[in-house]
């Protein structure tokens, strides 16, 4: 039985070191002033890598949205990556979404939930979110987290809240270096297409 | 419209497809599998939770419009191996007293074999694939051939919680899995990473990528990725399978002969499948006329209980599926306002993000208090899970919607409530493994929601043809060539994990399969 993965598994026990018998080294495809590169969100973001799907105003959101729930987030590439899963093939997509029974096509889902937020945050504070102070965003995200915002419009606030933080806590600390500040070993057998 | 033919076309590579498609390979037969998703072999598992979530479903959505959530997506898989490519390999027995629920307690249904029918099945399948535990350790182990490999090691997590287990009056086994604890048949042992929910890329878990599905193809059988079985076609009579309607990876629309189809396409799309074939002699469906195809689907309510730990569990370690588990309240009844069994899986390796990782266990935390909780349950987290029996209903179903996909097929959709009895047991296991937490020594404890585990049902076995979809070898009762694999047989769904039994199941129905030329008949 199982001959035909006999030679998979000898290479792999003799592996010097097991857990890293194949090292994948890819990076998403970005456009960066015209030039396609292959880049980790994190570097996208930094080099102002092009969006596929999200509009300036709705990156500006994500972010900071992101950066109230996870802080990091932003700086993590957290705009580039939802984007970038946005616009890929629903069985390929990387987003938890997925999981969630949200129809694909995400977009409008994550359209409805920035679209609702930037409507709280004027409603309440007459500014856009990511010009709110943080203990004004903390506030207004809690109320989302908590499913009850007064006044709110889009998908269900709570259900926009739990994606959004999660996609967050996928960049901030499903990565290597996400394990590396939690201070416990990543132990890849393959370790995925950078860093996420 | 191109027609070819196979002897046996098998309809799905998960764990159902891949045992019929090795064992009807091996003894001589030309066999097709048709596969919806992309061909996956053990390098593309990349240990990532992120690059898991290719390994599940997405699309043609299944609708689910229903009280109770199912996980649809979660639950399912797509591309060879199916399912049981992420799967956890939580390898359980059902007891005897599973199969006999009408009977015996006047609840739920009767399944068309007993326990001892499937006895020897589950030991070929373990003896084939190499399961790890303690059999003198499970005293609730129903009989059957020692496991062939040694427990799993338990690692610090595990320790503690036994102990909370041991002090709550439960005793604890090491889990029965079906990963590699040393080498056996040419694959590796395991090396305690968690990985597993990724796809085990090494072949130390019993995913069909490194059990069946290497044996298939090395006995010829081939497998055909992106091909979207659409409809089971019938000769003019209604009762024998002609082939199957399919939509390869280009696009088009082709017919594949058989002498024997197997549905093994993960319970929701066998349905869909069936439902989507009504025809002039079937208009409710095919294999439906007792009306019961999509009908008693069930899972697992379960509930994760949490701890956090002034100690250094090693969270981070061993499996995903856990290291300790307990079938000490198995018995059925006895309990108030709740008939069923329940199980504790306990101490798995941990991740910091996804649905079953460290983050969502606070999904009410974010920003600095989220910070400081994920600093803290990086080594402190315990976790364990107790899986609920539900009561089969007839009204929990899958059925057809009005939405079509992009073949212009009926999408699936899915209602679902959990049982009272479901309810009641889960609600029981609430109370208890906040107990168990405590008494381990955690300083805070706390309970996720009501969540699904293992879609079963839909397609129900039974002796009775007008009350059941197949016999009990998963041969449709209605269509003589037509056999039916996978967790969407189970007329009852237990508490112990679906994948060990579908195999059991799919081997002995396969072997029958090989032994039985009448089915086999050519054109």
């Amino acid at each position: 039985m199982l001959n035909n993965l006999a030679d998979f598994a000898k290479k792999a026990s003799m592996a010097q070191d097991r857990r890293q018998f194949l090292v994948r080294a890819g990076c998403l495809l970005f456009t960066v002033g015209g030039a396609r590169l292959w880049l980790t969100p994190a570097e996208a973001r930094s080099r102002g890598a092009d969006l596929q799907v999200l509009d300036a105003a709705q990156t500006r959101t994500l972010e900071a949205f992101g950066e109230i729930l996870v802080p990091g987030a932003a700086e993590a590439g957290l705009a580039h990556f939802v984007d970038s899963q946005l616009a890929a093939d629903p069985n390929d997509c990387l987003l938890v979404t997925r999981y969630f029974n949200i129809e694909p096509p995400y977009l409008p889902f994550y359209a409805g939930t920035l679209a609702g937020l930037e409507s709280l945050s004027a409603e309440r504070h007459q500014r856009a979110f990511a010009a709110l102070g943080e203990a004004e965003a903390v506030a207004l995200v809690r109320e989302l987290g908590a499913g009850t915002p007064r006044g709110w419009s889009g998908p269900p606030a709570e259900l926009g809240y739990l994606v959004i933080r999660s996609d967050a806590v996928d960049v901030v600390y499903g990565t290597v270096e996400g394990f590396r500040r939690l201070g416990v070993p990543y132990m890849p057998h393959i370790l995925p297409p950078r860093p996420w | 419209m191109a027609r070819d033919h196979a002897q046996v076309v098998i309809v799905g590579a998960g764990a159902a497809g891949s045992v019929f498609a090795a064992v009807l390979a091996e003894a001589g037969r030309d066999v097709r599998v048709l596969e919806t998703g992309p061909v996956r072999r053990l390098e593309d598992f990349y240990s990532s939770q992120l690059w898991a979530r290719r390994l599940k479903w997405a699309v043609p959505h299944v609708a689910e419009t229903t009280r109770d959530p199912v996980w649809f997506n979660l639950n399912a898989g797509r591309g060879y191996g199916g399912a049981a490519a992420h799967h956890f390999a939580v390898w359980p027995r059902m007891h005897a007293d599973d199969f006999k629920l009408r009977s015996t307690f006047g609840k739920g249904l009767d399944w068309p074999l007993d326990y001892a029918d499937l006895q020897p099945w589950y030991d070929r399948v373990q003896d084939d694939v190499g399961i790890a535990g303690d059999a003198a350790a499970e005293v609730w182990r129903p009989p059957g051939a020692p496991y062939p490999l040694p427990p799993v090691p338990r690692f610090a997590q595990g320790e503690v919680l036994a102990k909370g287990f041991t002090a709550s009056g439960l005793r604890v086994a090491p889990i029965p899995v079906a990963v590699l604890t040393r080498p056996y048949k040419g694959r590796p042992p395991c090396i305690w990473d968690g990985w597993c929910e990724a796809g085990c890329p090494t072949g130390a878990l019993a995913n069909p990528l490194a059990t069946y599905l290497p044996r298939a193809t090395a006995a010829g059988a081939r497998l055909q990725p992106g091909c979207h079985v659409t409809r089971v076609l019938t000769d003019a009579g209604g009762r024998r399978a002609t082939g199957v309607e399919y939509v390869d990876d280009k696009g088009s629309r082709r017919e594949l002969g058989a002498d024997v189809v197997v549905l093994a396409a993960f319970g929701v799309e066998n349905v869909r499948i069936l439902l989507n074939s009504a025809g002039e002699r079937h208009p409710a469906g095919l294999a439906n006329s007792s009306g019961t195809v999509g009908r008693y689907l069930t899972c697992h309510p379960s509930v994760f209980t949490f701890g956090l730990f002034d100690a250094d569990l090693q969270n981070y370690m061993g499996l995903s599926g856990g290291q300790i588990i307990s079938h000490e309240h198995w018995a059925k009844t006895g309990r108030e306002g709740a008939f069923g069994s329940r199980q504790y899986e306990a101490a798995m390796a941990l991740k910091p993000n996804d649905l079953l990782g460290i983050a969502m266990s606070r999904a009410d935390l974010f920003h600095r208090d989220l910070e400081r909780f994920m600093q803290r349950a990086a080594r402190g987290l315990g976790q364990m899970v107790a899986v609920c029996e539900d009561m089969p209903l007839a009204e929990n179903r899958i059925e057809l919607d009005e939405r079509r996909d992009a073949h212009g097929l009926r999408l699936a959709r899915i209602h679902y409530r959990t049982s009272p009895d479901g309810l009641g047991l889960w609600r029981e296991a609430v109370t208890e493994g906040e107990r168990i937490m405590k008494a381990a020594g955690a300083t805070e404890v706390w309970h996720g929601p009501k969540v699904a585990q293992h879609l079963m049902g839909g397609t129900i076995m039974g002796k009775d043809p007008a009350a059941s979809v197949t016999d009990g070898y998963g041969r449709a009762h209605d269509v003589e060539n037509l056999f039916i694999g996978g967790g969407g047989l189970f007329p009852t769904s237990s508490a112990v994990n679906s994948t060990y039994t579908i195999h059991a199941l799919a081997l002995r129905a396969a072997s029958r399969l090989r032994d039985d030329q009448a089915a086999l008949r050519t054109r």
